[in-house]
Formats: C-alpha cells, sequence, structure tokens
C-alpha cells in the first residue's frame, strides 16, 4: 500500500490541481491507517510517508513526516473514542486532519518567511485541500476496506466478507 | 500488559518526533553537500523517473481539462479580443514608425546591441516533470541537471509561446534553487520568498517582483511620484545579477496607492501562465556573468 501512495502521488495526483491545489494521498494514507490501525501504526506509516514527500518534492527533510507522525497519531486517538467510524467520520476525521496539518506545516514555513496574510492562505489553500482530502479520503477508506488491505470499523465486517473473523 | 502498550506506543510517537526535529534541524543546519542532502539527492534521484513517467500520463488529462476551459472562456474572451485588436492595429501603425526612428537613431549614435544576453550564453530545453504540491511553495521540477549544464540559479524562461500574442508565454519564469545530477527544482517568481529587480518600461521605474501565497505577482518599491500606467510592460532590470536585464516578465495589471505608503502598490500580471507549464527554457548563462555578482 505504501508503495501504491508513492506511486499515484507522485505520478498522477500531483499533476492534477482542483481549484489550484492537489489532494496529499500520503496525508489521506496516513489518516485511513491511523483510522484502522491505530495511533501507533498512524504514527509509524506517517513518519516514512512524510519522509517520502520530502524526498519527493524536495523539501527540508523531516518538515513532513513530523507533520505527518502528528496526524497519524491523534487520528488513532481520536477513533479509539468513537469506536466505529462511517464514511461520514471518515470525511470529518480527514476534514480536521488536512487542516490541522496544514496549520501546522504553514506555522513551520512562516518561521521559513512566506509572505501572506492568515485569511488569504487560508482561502487558498488550506479549506480547499482540507476539503479535497476529505472528499477522496472517504473512497480511499471504503477500496481500502474491500481491498481487504486494512481491517473494516471494529464491529463491523466488510461488505464483501463472507463470514470469519479477521 | 496493556498499560505497557500505551507507555509502548508513547515511546515510540515521542522518539518519531524526536527523530523528525533532529533531522530537519540536521537538513538546515548542515551545508549542501552534508549526508543528509546526499541522502536527499539520492532519494530525490530514484523517484524522478516516476515523476517525469508521470507527468506523461497526466498530460492527456490536463489536456482535457484545459481544453473544456478553455472552451468555456473561449467566447466572452473572443469578443474582448475583438475591440482590443481595433485599438491594437492603430498602436501598431505608431509602434512601426518608433521602431524605424529607433533603428535610425541608433545608427547615427553607431550603438552596438549587445542583445539580451552575455555572449557565450546558450539555452537549455527542459520538460516539467512536477509541480509543488501545495500553495506553500511555488516551483516546478525540471527534466534537466547538472549532467546537462545546469547549475544553480540560472535563470529560467517560458518556452511554450501561446498563439497570436508575442510575448504571452516567453517571460521570466524562475530560477534554480535546488539541482541533482539529472533534475532541477525551479522556485517561480510567483514563490513567496522570491524577488526580482524589475523596471517598468516607459517611466523607467525600478522596484522588485515579488510573488506571494496567494499566487499573485506585485511589484513593490516604485516611487508613487512616478507615473505609471496600466498594461506597460515589465522587465527584468538586471540587479542582483541572477537575471541579465531586458527579460520580459509581465504587464501592469493594475496600480494602486495608500496615503500612508511611499511607494506605488503594483499589481502585475505575467507573461506566463504558471498553472499551463509544460515546457521551460534554461537560460546557461556563462559562469562569470552568473557568479560575478
Amino acid at each position: 500500500m505504501f508503495v501504491v501512495a508513492i506511486v499515484l502521488q507522485t505520478m498522477l495526483v500531483s499533476h492534477i490541481s482542483v481549484l489550484g491545489v492537489t489532494a496529499d494521498l500520503f496525508l489521506i494514507f496516513t489518516v485511513v491507517i491511523g483510522i484502522s490501525r491505530g495511533s501507533l501504526d498512524g504514527a509509524i506509516f506517517g513518519f516514512v510517508a512524510g519522509l517520502v514527500a520530502d524526498l519527493a518534492f524536495m523539501q527540508p527533510l523531516g518538515i513532513r513526516a513530523l507533520t505527518y507522525v502528528l496526524v497519524g497519531y491523534f487520528v488513532g486517538m481520536v477513533v479509539v473514542r468513537f469506536g466505529t467510524v462511517g464514511p461520514w467520520a471518515v470525511f470529518l476525521i480527514a476534514l480536521g486532519a488536512s487542516f490541522s496539518a496544514q496549520v501546522l506545516y504553514g506555522l513551520l514555513q512562516f518561521v521559513m518567511g512566506p509572505r501572506a496574510g492568515f485569511f488569504t492562505i487560508l482561502g487558498v489553500q488550506i479549506l480547499p485541500e482540507a476539503l479535497l482530502d476529505a472528499l477522496v479520503a472517504i473512497p480511499v477508506y471504503v477500496l481500502l476496506i474491500r481491498l481487504r488491505v486494512i481491517p473494516g470499523p471494529r464491529g463491523v465486517e466488510p461488505a464483501v466478507s463472507r463470514g470469519g473473523t479477521e | 500488559m496493556p498499560r505497557s502498550k500505551v507507555a509502548w506506543r508513547r515511546l515510540v510517537f515521542v522518539i518519531l518526533i524526536i527523530v523528525s526535529l533532529a533531522l530537519l534541524t540536521v537538513t538546515f543546519r548542515e551545508t549542501e553537500t552534508g549526508p543528509v542532502h546526499s541522502v536527499q539527492q539520492f532519494g530525490a534521484g530514484l523517484l524522478s523517473p516516476l515523476q517525469s513517467w508521470g507527468a506523461k500520463v497526466a498530460k492527456p488529462f490536463q489536456d482535457g481539462y484545459t481544453w473544456f476551459r478553455t472552451i468555456w472562456s473561449a467566447h466572452k474572451k473572443a469578443n474582448e479580443l475583438q475591440s482590443q485588436v481595433q485599438a491594437l492595429q492603430g498602436e501598431v501603425v505608431q509602434l512601426e514608425q518608433q521602431a524605424e526612428e529607433n533603428q535610425r537613431l541608433r545608427g547615427l549614435l553607431d550603438i552596438h546591441d549587445k542583445g539580451t544576453y552575455p555572449s557565450g550564453t546558450t539555452f537549455k530545453v527542459a520538460h516539467v516533470i512536477a509541480k509543488s504540491p501545495s500553495r506553500w511553495e511555488a516551483w516546478v521540477m525540471i527534466d534537466k541537471g547538472t549532467a546537462d549544464g545546469l547549475r544553480l540559479n540560472l535563470p529560467v524562461v517560458g518556452a511554450t509561446p501561446m498563439a497570436g500574442e508575442t510575448l504571452a508565454g516567453k517571460g521570466l519564469v524562475g530560477k534554480i534553487t535546488y539541482i541533482t545530477a539529472h533534475q532541477a527544482r525551479v522556485t517561480l517568481i510567483t514563490d513567496s520568498t522570491s524577488s526580482v529587480a524589475a523596471t517598468i518600461q516607459g517611466p523607467r521605474a525600478e522596484g522588485m517582483v515579488e510573488g506571494s501565497l496567494s499566487g499573485s505577482l506585485f511589484m513593490n518599491y516604485v516611487d508613487r511620484d512616478l507615473r505609471v500606467d496600466p498594461k506597460l510592460v515589465i522587465v527584468t532590470s538586471g540587479y542582483g545579477g541572477i537575471s541579465p536585464a531586458g527579460i520580459p516578465i509581465g504587464i501592469v495589471a493594475n496600480v494602486g496607492e495608500e496615503d500612508v505608503n511611499p511607494n506605488k502598490e503594483i499589481e502585475v500580471q505575467a507573461f506566463v501562465d504558471f498553472r499551463v507549464l509544460e515546457e521551460v527554457m534554461v537560460i546557461v548563462l556563462p559562469e562569470e556573468s552568473s557568479s560575478g555578482s
């Protein structure tokens, strides 16, 4: 799955922009892993995905790794409180995770000195990408469950399951 | 057991945070030839073929999207252009007269036209293989690097002129800010950290063309006492030593003034459409002319 994320992000998703932003598959996969496998796996996946993203986008090594570790860990923590997760919960969690990740990333960028007001970047980058990431997260989550790459929501078997347990 | 599991989870989390912060610190503190940068260059080299292939795969989809968007606005634009054509035809006659006069006066003064670029300058056309994933940065990755004779800080211009417009698509794109053997990152002039010394043709007003996170270009530090009209052409002034003088950047789109600001606020419309960059041209200046500043 990790290789698929790299290939799709670098080959396809990075080249298709909607409203001036592109979906961040590394972040979306980190969120999905955090939801389905918990905070430990989410943090580890986020770390490695962040390092690869830093390499692919030639950015300072560690900047996205730090952001995605936090995302993977806290998504896992949040899901523990819910118990089971449906598509709308995935949407809301991904929306919140993408928004928080970008604000954190923005703070790190701000230290390096870009010129822009907070509301400008909120309107042109943070909100559109958070929405796009959240929308893409739902089909990615459902698809990965159907392909049995990740376990379904706790207590609920995948839709295609014909019996048996995980 | 559950208690130790929680402790283990927290320990791993803290370790990952510390490693990320350590990597970030080392990246900023070490030189370009340091071990972390070397690893990064190696990793980027491995991913480069994927990105290059991806650019080719995504091109039909991008072209389709661009085609629909173009059709959508073509009708409206056609009407606008119709009225502009009539006005421009009058201006062309006037400009032709001025060009003739200019040539005649140059001949009289025996001025040798040195051209925009210093002698020994060569050009490398490169394909865009990746773009910045967010608006926090504005850059493109190209498929040429040090192995092709490129180096840091070389200026890059557009290589895809748009039909019917003389300068559209051919203006300044940015400069190389990161380079490996077979690829380079070109930071666009729309990047929020980019500044280019520029001159407005006509009043010869000087200032700095700067990018912003919104993707707009602004020309700052232009004296408000100077008269600047919309549609005047802005070119590089050559100060700072990165770009030679005379490379077109864009036109004045909007001029604003505030009582408390001693400078004009000029919005710039770039000649290059940064959203659809596919090919660019790197201006390979002779070593002494680019390193001399």
